[in-house]
C-alpha cells in the first residue's frame, strides 16, 4: 500500500513547562504529536552518502542520497549537490550552510546537539531558537556529545517533538544511540530510524556484531516492536507498509 | 482476557494478578501506560531509592558438561580451545587485589561451569579461602544448576551440599540458571542440565535453610510471553511458600557466539516491557535488579523508571555475558553508578548483598575509590 505523506497541521508551540514534565507524561504527549503530525507509523530508508572522496557509501540503488556538510567543501559545495542527485543535508544545528541549501530545494536535516546534565529548560530554549529558522528544516536528530545516559536521550527526544512543531521529521540514529535506545526512542515523539539499510547482514561474528546497519527486516521488526506501523521512505516522498 | 484498566484497578488495590493478566500485559500496546504502572509499584515499594553494591565476579572455569544452547561460555572438556580452570591461587589472588587496591566490596559473585573433574573440595576450599583472606566478604556462590550438579555428582543431597558449602563459607546462593521453566523451551535449549522443579527445589531447600537468594528468566530467544508469565508465576509461588527470594533479575538473551545467534535476541522495547510486567506480577519479591552487563548502560539505566530499583554493581571481570557478545565494559565504577543513578532522577544507595544499607546521603561519595585502568574497563571481551 502506498501512503502520500499528511499536510502537517501544526500543534501549539511548547511551553517551558515540558521541562516539568515527567517522563511519562513527556513521552505520551511526545507520540501523541508524532501521531498527530504524520499518524502511527515509523519510517526507514535506503539512503546513500556522497563522501567527500566522491565516492559513495550504500547501495547504487538508494531511494535517497545525502551528503554530510562536513563533506560540503570536497564534493564542490552546494551547486555541485543538485548535479550529483543530492535530497538531503545533514548538517549541525549552527550550520551556516543549511538556510542556503533549504533555499536550493534540498532538504535539511539538523544534528541537534545534547549532553548529560544539561537542564531541560536550556534544552527547550536552544530548540526554540531552531523551531523559529526563518528556513524550512525537514528534520531533526538528536546527536549526544558523549555516550548517552538513556532517560536523558529519551526526554531529549521527546522536548524536541513537543518543541519543534515545524519540523515534521524526528530521527533516531542508530550509530549513536545503539538499537535499543533507537527503539524507545519511537516511544518519544521518533518517526524514522536513521541507520544503513542493506539487503542482507552478516551474522554477528566478530568485529561486524555491533554494526549499525539494519536489513530492511530488522528495522521493521524494531518499529513494529515499538508499537508502530513499519513503512519504507522513497526518494518522491511517498511511503509504503512494510507487511510483516 | 482482563483490560487494561482491570488489571490497574487490581495493582492499585494490591490484588494479586492472574496468569491471564500476566498475557494481557505483555500484549498492552501502550508501553508508556503499562511503565506508568510499574514505575506506581516501585515508588511504593521503594521509592526514588535505587540500590547497588561493591562486588568482583568470579568465574572459576568455563569448562561445563551442560551443552546450552544459549551459553557462550562453556567449553565442554578441559582441553578445549578457551577452555579454563583456575586454581585456588588464582581465584584468591583476584580478591587479593581488590583488598591490596583499598576496594571496599562487600560481595563475590561465583558462578562457574559444571566442571566433570573437580573434587567437592575444590568448591569449599574457594570458599574457605576467600573467606581468610575478607572474613566479612559475602560470598554469593554457585547457581541451584551447579548445587544440583554436586548433590548428584558427589551422592549427596541438596540440603547437605548447601550444609558443606555454608560451612565453609557460603553466605547466599545467586538466581542464575533459572532460564525459563517451560519444559518445550528447556528441552531446546538446555535439555541436559536440572530441570525446573530441580531449580526450584534447591531455592526451596536453600530458603529452608535461612539462606536468601535471587531468581532469574533468560528472556529474548524462542519462548513466549506465556511461558514467561507462567516462569515469573512458578517463582512467585515458591515466594509465597517460602519468602527467600530477595531480588528478580530479567536476563536478555546476548545471540553472539552460540548456538542460537541466528536469533535476534530482545528489542530495547521488549526489554522495558519485561522490566514493568515483572514488577506487577511478582509482587512479594522485594526487588527487581536492571543487570547493566546484560541490559547495557543505557537501557538498565532506562529500566528504573520501568519497575526496576537496583542496579547490580561494580561487577569487575565478568565473562559469561561479554563472551555472548554484551558490549559493556567489564566494571563501572561506583561514581559512575551513583551518577547514573541520579541522572535518572533516583537517590542511590550502596546495599550489601542483603539490602543492608552500606552509604548514602554524603556518605555516598567513595573516598577510597579503587584505581581504574580505564583501558581495560572500556575493554570488550568478544
Amino acid at each position: 500500500m502506498s501512503v502520500e505523506a499528511r499536510s502537517l497541521p501544526l500543534p501549539e508551540p511548547a511551553p517551558e513547562s515540558l521541562a516539568m514534565l515527567d517522563l511519562f507524561a513527556l513521552g505520551r504527549q511526545a507520540s501523541a504529536a508524532r501521531d498527530g503530525q504524520l499518524g502511527r507509523r515509523g519510517t526507514f530508508v535506503r539512503a546513500r552518502q556522497l563522501l567527500a572522496s566522491g565516492g559513495w557509501r550504500g547501495p547504487r540503488d538508494a531511494a535517497e542520497s545525502t551528503v554530510d556538510e562536513a563533506d560540503l567543501a570536497a564534493v564542490g559545495g552546494l551547486p555541485a549537490l543538485r548535479a550529483a542527485g543530492i535530497d538531503l543535508l545533514v548538517a549541525p544545528a549552527d550550520s551556516p550552510h543549511a538556510r542556503a541549501a533549504a533555499e536550493a530545494g534540498l532538504r535539511v536535516l539538523l544534528r541537534v546537539p545534547y549532553r548529560v546534565g544539561e537542564d531541560d529548560r536550556e534544552r527547550v530554549h536552544r530548540l526554540a531558537a531552531i523551531d523559529q529558522a526563518s528556513f524550512g528544516v525537514w528534520g531533526v536528530m538528536p546527536a549526544p556529545s558523549g555516550e548517552p545516559y538513556g532517560l536523558d536521550t529519551l526526554r531529549f527526544f521527546a522536548l524536541c517533538r513537543l518543541a519543534l512543531p515545524r519540523v515534521a521529521h524526528l530521527l533516531a540514529d542508530v550509530g549513536a544511540l545503539g538499537p535499543r535506545l533507537a527503539q524507545m526512542a519511537f516511544g518519544f515523539g521518533a518517526d524514522e530510524l536513521f541507520a544503513p539499510i542493506v539487503a542482507e547482514r552478516a551474522l554477528r561474528l566478530g568485529a561486524n556484531a555491533h554494526n549499525p546497519s539494519l536489513t530492511r527486516k530488522e528495522a521493521a521488526t524494531l518499529i513494529r516492536g515499538a508499537g508502530l506501523g513499519p513503512c519504507e521512505r522513497f526518494a518522491d516522498g511517498t511511503i509504503e507498509e512494510v507487511s510483516a | 482476557m482482563s483490560s487494561f484498566p482491570e488489571i490497574r484497578d487490581k495493582v492499585r488495590s494490591a490484588e494479586t494478578l492472574s496468569f491471564e493478566d500476566g498475557v494481557a500485559l505483555y500484549q498492552h500496546p501502550n508501553l508508556m501506560e503499562l511503565g506508568a504502572l510499574a514505575n506506581e509499584v516501585r515508588e511504593r515499594l521503594h521509592g526514588d531509592r535505587t540500590y547497588f553494591n561493591r562486588n568482583l565476579h568470579i568465574n572459576a572455569t568455563n569448562v561445563c558438561e551442560a551443552s546450552c544452547r544459549f551459553c557462550s561460555f562453556a567449553r565442554l572438556q578441559p582441553g578445549d580451545p578457551a577452555a579454563y580452570t583456575m586454581t585456588l591461587e588464582e581465584a584468591w589472588g583476584r580478591l587479593r587485589a581488590r583488598v591490596a587496591a583499598n576496594d571496599p566490596i562487600t560481595e563475590i559473585h561465583i558462578v562457574n561451569g559444571l566442571h566433570p573433574g573437580l573434587a567437592f573440595d575444590y568448591y569449599t576450599e574457594l570458599l574457605a579461602g576467600l573467606k581468610r583472606i575478607q572474613p566479612s566478604i559475602h560470598l554469593k556462590a554457585f547457581t541451584a544448576v551447579e548445587i544440583f550438579y554436586f548433590a548428584k555428582k558427589f551422592g549427596m543431597s541438596i540440603e547437605a551440599v548447601l550444609q558443606a558449602l555454608r560451612a565453609a563459607g557460603l553466605d547466599s546462593p545467586p538466581g542464575g540458571g533459572a532460564e525459563i521453566f517451560a519444559p518445550r523451551v528447556r528441552k531446546k535449549i538446555c535439555d541436559d542440565k536440572s530441570d525446573a522443579d530441580e531449580w526450584l527445589e534447591v531455592h526451596r531447600v536453600a530458603h529452608k535453610m535461612g539462606l536468601r537468594s535471587n531468581c532469574t528468566m533468560l528472556y529474548g530467544h524462542i519462548e513466549t510471553a506465556e511461558e514467561r508469565v507462567d516462569h515469573m508465576l512458578r517463582l512467585r509461588a515458591l515466594q509465597d511458600e517460602t519468602g527467600g527470594f530477595q531480588t528478580f533479575i530479567p536476563l536478555a538473551f546476548h545471540p553472539d557466539n552460540n548456538a542460537l545467534m541466528k536469533l535476534p535476541g530482545p528489542t530495547g522495547v521488549e526489554d522495558l516491557r519485561t522490566y514493568a510486567v515483572a514488577r506487577l506480577l511478582l509482587h512479594n519479591i522485594p526487588h527487581l535488579k536492571a543487570y547493566w552487563i546484560m541490559l547495557g548502560i543505557k537501557t538498565a539505566q532506562t529500566a528504573l523508571w520501568f519497575g526496576a530499583d537496583d542496579l547490580d554493581g561494580t561487577v569487575q571481570e565478568e565473562r559469561i555475558y561479554h563472551m555472548a557478545g554484551a558490549a559493556t565494559p567489564q566494571v563501572m565504577h561506583p561514581t559512575e553508578i551513583i551518577r547514573l543513578i541520579q541522572n535518572a532522577g533516583r537517590t542511590p544507595v550502596e546495599r550489601d548483598t542483603l539490602y543492608n544499607v552500606v552509604a548514602e546521603g554524603a556518605a555516598l561519595i567513595p573516598d577510597k575509590p579503587f584505581r581504574r585502568d580505564v583501558r581495560r574497563s572500556l575493554e570488550v571481551v568478544s
